[in-house]
């Protein structure tokens, strides 16, 4: 069960990283999408780049993005994926959420044994 | 609402997979293209820059089995491809899938077209809205059966109780003259009198105008309204609304239409569906008791009575309230009332108790289940041998790491399928019988009354077929999946014919051919009993001549005829009928033997008797005949004197009785100069002046009965039989009596004019003949498959040991040798079987003697002919094939594989 747990927390933070990707540039297709996560978390977040197109699928099946077809750089077909409305809120909400819950665990890990008392 | 956009979205993908798999293995070729182009651009080789590329991609496999979990239902898809795959896999082997779906259809079949009966005699709900709480008022008797009650009756009960909502009456179907208009000659309808809250009661709501009105039923004689059946409408009417508010003459009197009853309710019966209801206010028209008057005579038991039990009132309460009631009447009217009590039933326990058709039904049920269960038991021997053949591939499946769980499922799918298609086929074959049945409607019902045969293929008869199908696939299929599953692997990938020695596998085997064996034997012996027992039942009905007889019906009430004209027309008319060239001699009665008319009842005190403290009378069986009638129909009084002509409505009052009335009462002494006395010892006597032998009454197969004779003259009723015997074909006496009646009176019907031998024959011998059929079929077909079975069984041990057998061969053994060793096994399990068999078949003759026949000993001669001859062909179908192995070749043996 224990390495099951671990990917459910990466595919959950995965899939807030590709909204705020896509909100971010706009239209993209997934190794744009996978390049820009991997530049902004520094190389420190070391997945598979496969690993991102069952995510892509999951939000597309969610309705948050939408796909279509496009040219890419080298001019070869590129699915392009775009933000919708609805993952613009949905962003926002988990966006709200990751802040709070990233403040509350920041302020456990700086409370000192004598706060506690 | 996101996981359900999803689950759709899944769903849609599920089902264009092929076009999403596309999608994806273009995105990953542009994404690796993508990171090779960025890797060269950063100076790699063109070979390392894709090497790099992919590494950093991952494992596609593993992603791809991601993304279609993801995208799509994995269960759905798994079955989905089971399906597809158990589909395959019947396609390679078209010859066992049929003979598989074959046999299961014919199970399936009979069970739902023997279901379909229990149901309607039975479990189908009465056809009205919440017809669960709808309970049937019965009188009861101190023998235990039902009796209607009398209109007073039903008064005292709709206005006494409190349980519930609204009490409804209504008589029995009956024979009604009906004329759209005046002029023309009444034909002959079932009609139905009902209380004015029949149709409000029971919530039916009338196809057109209205139902009747609670006080329709009030006044008597005032409110000449009808309402029409669907069908009658249909036909007569050619389903015209104009009919609404037009007149109608039934018995002569004239009726206004108001309303058509809707074609979902066809009444409250269970075969019959009335014509039409008319109140009960307009009894004068229709009641069958001329003596009593309907309405006064709280004896005159004509209605059955309904009602619909109020929300929160338990039958109990409602049972105690009517036995209070009942005690109560018991105390007013003694006379009347005595040991008679009332009870409250459910429509299960009025159906069941009310006749013993659905004995029938739950009897043919069990045998089809047993047809049924030989019929999964084939079709598992059947798969048992295949899954060997399939050794190999499942330790394949398993050695590449399939979960057992996974391939049982497999294998269930593949079952599954088969009973899909036998129940497909058996909704189809139940149809067919059910149809078959409907065909020889006319047969088992021949009468001008409204009855017909209330099988039908519905909803709830496939829900059935639904459900077995299920159940014969877990029957049929677990055992081999299990076993098959359960392989040894380093053995499985080796050979492709290996089979686990040891008792084990075998041992599933044999007991199927152990219950085989035994369930066809008693199903055999179930359907020799029956034939044996009608055949019987007809012989011991040979009391009385049938041929050269023809018989038809009148009823001058029809015609608003006073009891003194009815008088002369019967005088008339036999006078006359008497002259005809070609009449032997020519009778009236009241009841045909054999008829479908119930009997007359009389009550009775025997003289020199000695009666029961808690009896007032006895009741015995009566019908009114004339002087002709022994003589016509061919029975000889066996003692004492025939009626007389001289028995007249003003000479002393005389009765003949049947042996078993003699036997019955006055056991050691002479019953001639006996007498009896009519409703108590007060009543009047009748002697009794001869003894005439006992015959069948209503059915070949009833009980030797009480029987009282008494002449017409001093018992005068309206509805009477005419029966003339012929010198030559009677049919050619019907113009003369035609012409007879027409110039006693134009309008008078004439009902159920025919030939009295084919009235018997449908009621005696046509009738039970499709049971016996029905029964027959079943043996025969328990019969084909177990041979098939036991043929399968035997040949499957040939091709599994023919290197075996060749070894044996090739080292000296002789033919008989080999013939013993294939057949042994096979016998045994015969013996088994038929040791069980033969239980099973006491058992099931022991039931429908206690049922249906009650003939109190067991038949041996049906066992004399039925063990011998399963015995021999089962041994037949075990021998061809061993046969078969001992001729083998030992060289071509040893080759083999």
């Amino acid at each position: 069960m224990a390495p099951k747990q671990k990917t459910d927390v990466l595919q959950g933070t995965l899939a807030l990283m590709v909204l705020k990707t896509l909100d971010v540039l706009g239209s993209l297709h997934g190794y744009g999408v996978a390049r820009r996560i991997e530049q902004i978390s520094g190389g420190l977040l070391s997945v598979n780049q496969g690993t991102l197109y069952p995510v892509l699928l999951k939000l597309e099946q969610e309705g948050a993005i939408s796909s279509e077809w496009g040219a890419s750089e080298n001019n070869r077909r590129a699915r392009y994926y775009r933000l919708t409305r609805e993952g613009r809120k949905q962003l926002q909400v988990e966006t709200h959420d990751w802040e709070q819950t990233a403040a509350i665990i920041a302020r456990f890990f700086k409370a000192n044994a004598e706060d506690l008392t | 609402m996101k996981s359900l956009r999803r689950l759709f979205t899944r769903l849609s993908n599920s089902v264009a997979r092929h076009e999403q798999e596309e999608r994806l293995r273009e995105e990953i070729a542009e994404h690796i293209a993508l990171q090779t182009d960025a890797n060269l651009r950063a100076g790699l080789s063109p070979a390392e820059a894709r090497r790099q590329a992919m590494l950093k991609f991952g494992g596609v496999e593993a992603m791809k089995q991601d993304y279609r979990a993801e995208r799509g239902l994995l269960l759905l898809e798994n079955l989905l491809q089971d399906f597809c795959f158990a589909l395959r896999s019947l396609r390679r082997t078209p010859g066992l899938t049929a003979f598989a779906c074959i046999t299961l259809a014919v199970g399936i079949g009979m069970v739902a077209a023997t279901f379909s009966m229990v149901d309607a005699l039975v479990f189908r709900p009465y056809p009205v809205p919440h017809s669960s709480n709808v309970v049937a008022l019965a009188g009861t008797t101190h023998d235990g059966s039902l009796e209607e009650f009398s209109y007073r009756e039903y008064r005292d009960i709709r206005d006494k109780t409190t349980s519930y909502d609204g009490v409804i009456a209504y008589a029995n179907m009956q024979e009604v003259g009906f004329s759209a208009d005046p002029g023309a000659a009444p034909r002959v309808r079932g009609g139905m009198m009902v209380s004015g809250n029949y149709f409000r009661v029971l919530g039916v709501e009338p196809h057109l105008g209205r139902g009747f009105r609670e006080d329709e039923d009030q006044v008597l004689g005032r409110d000449a309204v009808v309402v029409l059946g669907p069908d009658f409408w249909k036909h007569e009417f050619a389903g015209n609304p104009a009919v609404l508010g037009s007149k109608v003459r039934l018995n002569g009197t004239e009726f206004t239409v108001i309303g058509v009853a809707p074609d979902s309710f066809p009444g409250l019966l269970v075969f019959g569906r009335p014509d039409f209801y008319v109140p009960l206010a307009m009894a004068r028209a229709f009641s069958t008791n001329a003596e009593k008057n309907f309405f006064e005579d709280r004896d005159d038991r004509e209605l059955r009575v309904q009602a619909r039990l109020k929300a929160g009132v338990t039958l109990l309460q409602a049972r105690n309230e009517l036995a209070v009631l009942a005690k109560n009447f018991e105390l007013e009217y003694p006379n009347l009332n005595r040991t008679r009590g009332a009870a409250v039933y459910t429509r299960f326990q009025q159906r069941t108790l009310e006749d013993d058709n659905w004995k029938f039904g739950v009897i043919f049920v069990t045998l089809a289940l047993a047809v049924l269960l030989v019929a999964c038991t084939n079709v598992a021997g059947l798969l048992l041998s295949r899954a060997r053949a399939r050794t190999r591939e499942i330790a394949v499946r398993l050695a590449l790491g399939a979960a057992r769980s996974r391939l049982i499922r497999l294998l269930l799918t593949e079952s599954l399928l088969l009973a899909c298609l036998g129940g497909l086929g058996g909704s189809g074959v139940g149809y067919g019988i059910i149809a078959w049945f409907h065909s020889k409607q006319s047969i088992v019902f021949m009468t001008d009354l409204p009855i017909g045969v209330p099988f039908a293929m519905d909803k709830r008869v496939l829900l059935v077929c639904i459900a077995l199908s299920a159940l014969s696939a877990l029957l049929c299929g677990f055992a081999p999946a299990l076993q098959s599953t359960r392989t040894d692997l380093v053995n499985g990938l080796k050979s492709a014919d290996v089979d686990m020695p040891g008792p084990k596998r075998l041992w599933g085997r044999s007991l199927l051919v152990v219950s085989q064996v035994s369930t066809s034997l008693m199903l055999l012996t179930a359907s020799f009993l029956m034939a044996r027992n009608f055949e019987r039942s007809m012989l011991s009905s040979a009391g009385f001549a049938k041929d050269h007889l023809l018989i038809s019906g009148f009823d001058p009430r029809l015609e608003q005829y006073t009891a003194a004209q009815t008088k002369q027309f019967y005088k008339l008319l036999i006078e006359r009928v008497r002259e005809t060239p070609g009449v032997q001699s020519a009778t009236l009665m009241h009841s045909v033997p054999l008829g479908q008319e119930g009997i007359d009842a009389v009550a009775f005190v025997p003289e020199g008797f000695q009666m029961p403290l808690d009896r007032a009378n006895f009741s015995s069986a009566m019908d009114s005949v004339d002087e002709a009638y022994f003589d016509t129909i061919g029975i000889s009084v066996l003692h004492g004197r025939c009626f007389l002509a001289s028995d007249a409505a003003d000479t002393p009052r005389v009765a003949i009785v049947n042996e078993q009335f003699a036997r019955h009462y006055w056991p050691n002494a002479d019953p001639v100069g006996k007498h009896i006395r009519i409703d108590n010892a007060a009543g009047v006597p009748l002697e009794i002046v001869g003894v005439a032998p006992t015959i069948k009454y209503q059915n070949t197969r009833e009980r030797p009965m009480d029987m009282v004779y008494v002449p017409l003259a001093q018992h005068p009723l309206s509805r009477m039989t005419l029966m003339v015997r012929s010198r030559d074909d009677p049919l050619q006496l019907i113009q003369p009596l035609k012409d007879i009646v027409r110039t006693l009176d134009a309008n008078l019907p004439m009902f159920e004019t025919r030939p009295y031998e084919d009235l018997y024959l449908n009621n005696a011998v046509r009738g039970p003949q499709i049971a016996v059929d029905l029964v027959g079929a079943m043996g025969a077909a328990g019969l084909v498959l177990t041979i098939a079975g036991l043929y399968g069984l035997v040949a499957y041990n040939v091709s599994r040991r023919t290197r075996e057998i060749g070894i044996r061969m090739a080292l000296g053994a002789r033919p008989s040798s080999v013939l013993r060793l294939v057949m042994g096994k096979g016998l045994v399990l015969v013996g088994i079987g038929t040791i069980f068999g033969l239980i099973m078949g006491f058992g099931v003759e022991r039931a429908m003697n206690a049922m249906l026949f009650d003939a109190g000993y067991v038949d041996l001669v049906a066992y004399l002919i039925v063990v011998p001859s399963l015995l021999a062909a089962t041994m037949l179908a075990a021998y061809i094939p061993a046969r078969r192995a001992s001729h083998i070749s030992p060289t071509e043996a040893l080759r083999y594989e």
